[in-house]
């Protein structure tokens, strides 16, 4: 699995790319919270891109909760957006509809974050 | 129901990806689409994972993936190992209700291996945990 990151204005955009098993589900967490350290306030606001994730197990929605608690802590906002088929089909039986805030598409979800960022948003999809 | 194949592997976690292997090729060729024996994978890795962790608390020991197919579209996964008496499924589900700030993180695997199979099912048979997880091939 990786991570590719795009800040675009205000926002860190972070796709997540890949399989998110056992012998990943470490890695996942050692790659992603360090990149949410700065997402403090309306200075940074994180964007997570699922649409890559082909497959995760319970320890990746995990990581994804530890993450969301720490932008949380820090007065940031984090959201997810874009779930894969799979992530879909599975976001419904983890009852995290309270945790994470979700979005169809990232334009949607910049759209919420930063219209600043939306208008300089030219991603592929 | 007889078996169609089976793998004895150390109970350790560097082992799923080999059982893992086994229960997606059976899976495919049993019929089920692409989008199905993944979440059949997940159910099972959830639970392997589970074994490998905890069913073997002071030792080492083995755990048994077995799949098999019967005639009435049943697929099964048995997962068999001889540590202690260890029925996952009986663990309480995670308090879904409470204050999502509050609620704790862990817990979640057993909910989804519910959520993900058609059937699931625990028992202690001799010195040995039998849990078995079935999905219904489509017609």
């Amino acid at each position: 699995m990786e991570l590719q990151i795009e800040d675009i204005a205000n926002v860190r955009l972070i796709h997540i790319e890949g399989r998110i098993d056992h012998t990943t589900v470490q890695s996942f967490q050692d790659l992603l919270l360090p990149r949410l350290t700065d997402c403090t306030g309306e200075t940074k606001k994180a964007l997570l891109d699922l649409s890559g994730v082909s497959y995760m197990i319970s320890g990746g929605w995990r990581v994804l909760v530890l993450a969301v608690r720490q932008c949380q802590r820090q007065q940031g906002e984090m959201v997810l957006a874009a779930l894969s088929p799979f992530l879909q089909k599975i976001y419904p039986m983890t009852h995290f509809d309270t945790v994470f805030k979700v979005f169809a598409t990232i334009p949607a979800a910049l759209e919420h974050l930063s219209p600043t960022a939306a208008s300089l948003y030219s991603g592929a999809e | 129901m007889s078996p169609m194949t089976t793998i004895i592997l150390p109970a350790r976690i560097d082992s799923l990806p080999r059982g893992l292997a086994l229960v997606v090729e059976w899976a495919t060729a049993a019929g089920f689409l692409p989008q199905r024996v993944m979440e059949i994978e997940l159910a099972v890795e959830e639970a392997l994972a589970n074994i490998c962790l905890y069913a073997y608390p002071d030792s080492r020991g083995e755990v048994e993936v077995r799949c098999m197919q019967d005639e009435t579209r049943h697929f099964s996964i048995e997962l068999i190992d001889s540590g202690i008496p260890f029925d996952m499924l009986a663990r309480p589900a995670p308090d879904f209700t409470g204050d999502a700030a509050q609620r704790p993180i862990g817990g979640l695997g057993i909910p989804l291996i519910r959520a993900l199979m058609d059937n699931a099912t625990y028992h202690r048979e001799g010195a040995q945990n039998i849990l078995r997880l079935t999905a219904l091939l489509p017609l």
